[in-house]
């Protein structure tokens, strides 16, 4: 029997898969048309059309697929799966691109999109490169759009579809909603589960694109990468990538940055960077990136480090989809507060990684026998795990046969140049540098995969061998500390971001350094005088300028203190020396000074992430508290009580709680809590400085957002951010009411605590004046005895009765108006002698306060200003790379 | 051999060296039963909160002192006193990982992560 489902908007479902299909199918058909075309000897241009026009038709239904999708968000239609989960009637249509690209299948679709709009500007300006490339683009995007199809082959559930309706959900199969014809009706679809409201910010309307086009463009060097291994011209594809690694180093920074400073004004986690899983996934793949487009620089004067520059080129797309894997594979969920849901599509994302590290590799052999050899065994090991079922343990003997037949492959048969290089060039630094790089996101990425490392050795028999190494170990070395690895029990760093920090910055220092000095350095050889003579300026400038702001970071940790002055000093090395250069050499022209004023950029963010972050205060010193129960090591006093109207100082501020109020119109979800910094002056009275005000999203539904509020001065951001507070609005008003009773258990002796008093249980009787309660002897009852003390110590005492009729528990509240407070006795357990008893209080009761905790964050615009240095340096140099492209394409 | 390839050789060397050591130094996924053996290190506990036993946050006696009892995955419960403030959305908490060391009978923790359960299932209509 078919039901006819009334109200449905069917058709746009309908649409929608339509174009999903022929998205599809049409990648394929364009990857396979120019695979023909770049096979033939000579250019087939019929074959070259078909792939053209099947492109177009992918981008068509890309653009479509799109389309349909924000129509439907634009009209409520709730019935569809993505529609009702990611968005609702409340939120204001600003939002929509946020809702777009919440959940996977929307940002999949921003990835697909990107590709499509570099794809069509390369199949118009990529010249005799077009077949090849193409090839490997619409390849990828065949992988891509089958994430989209939601298509089950057998048992095997391929992508996940955007365009499934609520009904059709495999978790709601058989539910008895479903024989409804007209089910729409149900309160559940007249509107949609609502967008997360951390994602109601405006940078989460320009962050993601950025992001993703940054992801995407890592496609476009790997393409001609392979192109060039593929048609076996290893060298020329890079003058060509160039430009578009440029190109996607400045989007891609531009897109963490940016993801940065969201974290910055709408998490609390109290500052730009933590070091989560999330963001260190689209950090590693820029460092690989930075490292790729510097080797590329490299190759163009001398060949000396081909190999480096494929490797980098592409493990940074490998790095894509590895993130990509880590993010929405929900791996990460011990380890990341925003790790994403599992769609169930590890598996295929983790499939799809594998098969492109595989070609990738094969090309790169350069061997026949080792290219069939590899194949093969990577098959067998496909098969294996498919069949065994343990597929990690398969994926960690592919991943151990890549590396070892890479490094045959490389040894054995890929060219490499003969003569030895000199020491004092170009060449050879930008090389360590970009090694550093690799090194540092190798550091990222190792620490960030501690689920995935655990996943591997916890499969049986890995597990074994690892612990039978570590016994070895054990009785040679003593080497004890290797157990949580070869248990598999590996945890992040209890305090993640000083870790990171610690190495990371010495990474940073060392590249800081190696920018600074690459600059002046020659390409083949360098006059070694005149080389030092050029850096001694800059040198003596950043190490007196750096003596001075070093003498101010805090010293309380040693190791920290000399990575921090070393990084201090090569920050301020790289600024000065790039300048330098700029004046000296570029003579201050614009269309040469992209890498120096990218580096200055650079070198301005090192320096203001460093004074920031190092130089960070928390001026909200908590000194309530008993001392006696308060731990040293772990006591913590960052966050601060604030009673409305309290004034307490903090740093070289005063702070009072004004109080708090709600949102209007747009933002009438949100509360806001005014605080304001006063300055006392010589006279003693206070003046008005600003006014913050932290706010609360509230969301029954996701859970309510906290969002911190920030006064920026050129110098310093005083940061506020609310830790808790009660959020019910009516607080301090006067109207008599009584709050939700919180239900308390106590033992004789014990002590209650509410607002504004103590409650000390004095004694529990059943012998007590009855009369006053009209209680016949016959009925059980007990009366609990409570000594009140306000703030003032006064005492009153309090005295609920707990009575049992019929074998009904009957209560007798008591209250104590004097204090706003009303008790009520419930429950008495024989067995331990404690009782429950419900404690309400009038709202009036209530002491508006929160908590909150408040950061000076010094000089931190010096990091958002390197960012635009560096984003405009970086623009300058593809601009240079693209002007000289077309230089070369005219010469012939 | 040529001096890049020495040089590289030694500082990817070095680093690796490096990095992979201070995998010893690591904490771990544990349960309050091997917590209680090292009271020294810090550890990660994956665990529930026990509902039944509430918790007790009270910012006017101490903003960051938040207390409450968690069951770990071999169903042992110890008390836990997080030195910070109550997480957001604590109550929802499907599943709690704490950071810290025993001390006697409690846990001390630093730092919490709090697990609330998926957003797919809530409020399905059931009829």
């Amino acid at each position: 029997m078919t039901i006819h489902y009334i109200g449905e908007h069917s058709w746009a479902g309908f649409l929608g898969n339509i174009f999903l299909v022929l998205s599809f199918t049409a990648a394929i058909l364009s990857s396979a048309a120019y695979f023909i075309t770049s096979s033939k000897p000579l250019e087939e241009l019929s074959w070259k059309r078909i792939g053209r026009i099947a492109f177009r038709i992918h981008s068509i239904s890309v653009a479509g697929i799109m389309g349909v999708l924000f129509l439907m968000l634009y009209n409520h239609y709730f019935e569809y799966q993505y529609i009702w989960q990611h968005s609702n009637l409340e939120m204001p249509m600003k939002y929509i691109f946020s809702c777009f690209w919440e959940g996977q299948e929307g940002s999949f679709l921003l990835w697909t999109f990107w590709h499509v709009v570099l794809g069509n500007i390369l199949i118009r300006y990529s010249k005799e490169w077009e077949a090849p490339v193409m090839t490997v683009f619409s390849f990828v995007q065949v992988f891509l759009a089958s994430m989209l199809l939601g298509i089950y082959v057998g048992n095997l559930h391929i992508g996940s579809n955007p365009f499934l309706l609520v009904r059709e959900m495999p978790e709601n199969l058989g539910l008895p909603w479903l024989t409804h014809a007209n089910y729409l009706e149900l309160p559940y679809f007249k509107d949609g589960r609502g967008l997360n409201p951390l994602l109601q910010n405006y940078w989460m309307t320009i962050h993601p694109p950025t992001l993703f086009l940054g992801f995407a463009s890592t496609l476009v060097p790997f393409a001609y990468a392979i192109a060039g291994l593929w048609k076996g011209k290893l060298d020329s594809w890079q003058t060509q990538a160039l430009p578009w690694t440029f190109f996607g180093i400045m989007i891609l920074g531009t897109g963490i940055l940016m993801g940065g400073a969201w974290a910055y004004e709408a998490l609390t986690f109290g500052g730009f960077w933590a070091w989560d899983p999330v963001e260190n996934a689209s950090l590693v793949p820029w460092l690989c990136f930075v490292g790729a487009g510097h080797v590329m620089l490299v190759n163009k004067n001398r060949k000396i480090s081909l190999f480096t520059t494929f490797f980098l080129t592409i493990i940074t797309f490998i790095l894509v989809l590895y993130s990509t894997f880590l993010t929405r594979s929900g791996i990460l969920g011990n380890t990341s507060v925003h790790a994403f849901t599992d769609l169930g599509m590890s598996g295929q994302l983790m499939l799809y990684m594998l098969f492109f590290v595989w070609m990738s590799v094969t090309l790169l052999l350069l061997n026949r026998r080792l290219k069939i050899a590899y194949t093969s065994i990577s098959f067998l090991l496909l098969c294996l795990g498919i069949m065994t079922g343990i597929k990690t343990a398969f994926v960690f003997t592919f991943g151990l046969l890549t590396l070892v037949l890479l490094i045959i492959g490389y040894r054995r048969y890929f060219p490499k140049e003969e003569k030895e290089e000199e020491l004092w060039t170009r060449e050879f630094w930008m090389f360590i540098g970009s090694l550093v790089l690799a090194i540092a996101s190798f550091q990222v990425i190792l620490y960030t995969s501690f689920p995935v490392l655990n996943k591997i050795i916890q499969v049986d028999f890995i597990h074994s061998f690892i612990q039978g190494i570590h016994g070895k170990l054990v009785q040679w070395f003593n080497f004890k500390g290797l157990a949580n690895f070869a248990s598999g029990n590996l945890a992040p760093e209890k305090n993640a971001i000083a870790f990171y920090n610690k190495w990371q910055s010495l990474f940073a220092a060392v590249v800081a350094f190696l920018v600074g000095f690459g600059q002046f350095l020659r390409y083949k050889n360098t006059p070694f005088k005149p080389f030092i003579r050029n850096l001694l300026l800059a040198f003596v400038l950043a190490g007196i300028l750096s003596g001075i702001i070093s003498y101010g970071l805090p010293r309380n940790n040693p190791l920290q203190f000399v990575l921090n002055s070393f990084l201090c000093f090569s920050s301020l090395f790289a600024i000065f020396a790039n300048i330098d250069y700029w004046r000296k050499i570029g003579k201050g022209k614009l269309g040469k000074s992209g890498s120096s004023i990218a580096h200055i950029g650079f070198g301005l963010i090192l320096l203001g992430a460093l004074v920031s972050n190092a130089k960070k205060e928390i001026i909200s010193r908590n000194i309530r508290g008993d001392l006696r129960t308060i731990d040293k090591e772990l006591s913590n006093s960052s966050n601060i009580l604030l009673s409305k109207g309290d004034t307490l100082p903090m740093g070289d501020y005063y702070v009072t709680y004004l109080g708090r109020r709600k949102g209007e119109g747009e933002d009438k979800r949100n509360l806001y809590f005014d605080v304001e910094y006063l300055k006392k002056q010589e006279t003693g009275k206070y003046r008005h400085e600003f006014t913050l005000s932290p706010l609360v999203q509230r969301n029954e539904r996701m859970g309510n957002v906290f969002e911190p509020s920030t006064h920026h001065f050129i110098h310093r951001d005083i940061y506020t951010h609310l830790a808790t507070a009660d959020l019910d609005p009516s607080i301090g008003s006067d109207n008599g009411e009584y709050t939700t009773p919180v239900e308390k258990t106590a033992a004789r002796h014990d002590t209650i605590y509410t607002s504004n008093s103590m409650l000390i249980l004095d004694s529990l009787t059943t012998r007590f004046d009855r009369q006053r309660y009209r209680l016949p002897d016959s009925i059980l009852a007990v009366q609990a005895s409570f000594r009140a003390l306000d703030e003032n110590g006064k005492i009153v005492l309090v005295r609920p009765v707990f009575t049992i009729r019929n074998n009904e528990s009957k209560p007798i509240e008591d209250t104590v108006p004097s204090l706003g407070l009303r008790l009520n006795f419930f429950k008495v357990d024989p067995a331990n002698g404690k009782i429950s008893l419900y404690v309400s209080e009038q709202k009036t009761n209530k002491k508006d306060f929160i908590v909150m905790e408040a950061l000076i964050f010094p000089w931190i615009n010096i990091l958002w200003f390197g960012c635009l240095v560096m984003i405009s340096g970086t623009i300058l140099a593809m601009r240079e790379r693209i002007r000289k492209l077309k230089g070369k394409a005219d010469d012939k | 051999m040529k001096k890049t390839h020495i040089i590289g050789i030694i500082l990817i060397a070095l680093a690796i060296g490096l990095i992979m050591s201070s995998l010893v130094s690591t904490s771990k996924y544990a349960t309050f039963t091997e917590a209680s053996k090292s009271t020294e290190s810090d550890f990660h506990i994956v665990g529930k909160w026990d509902k039944d036993k509430g918790t007790e946050y009270d910012p006017q006696k101490d903003p960051n002192l938040f207390v409450f009892y968690m069951k770990d995955q071999e169903g042992i419960e110890h008390k836990v006193m997080l030195h910070n403030t109550k997480p957001q959305d604590f109550e929802k908490s499907e599943q709690v990982v704490v950071v810290g060391k025993m001390k006697g009978a409690d846990f001390q923790a630093s730092e919490t992560l709090v697990k609330c359960p998926s957003k797919y299932n809530d409020n399905k209509p059931v009829q």
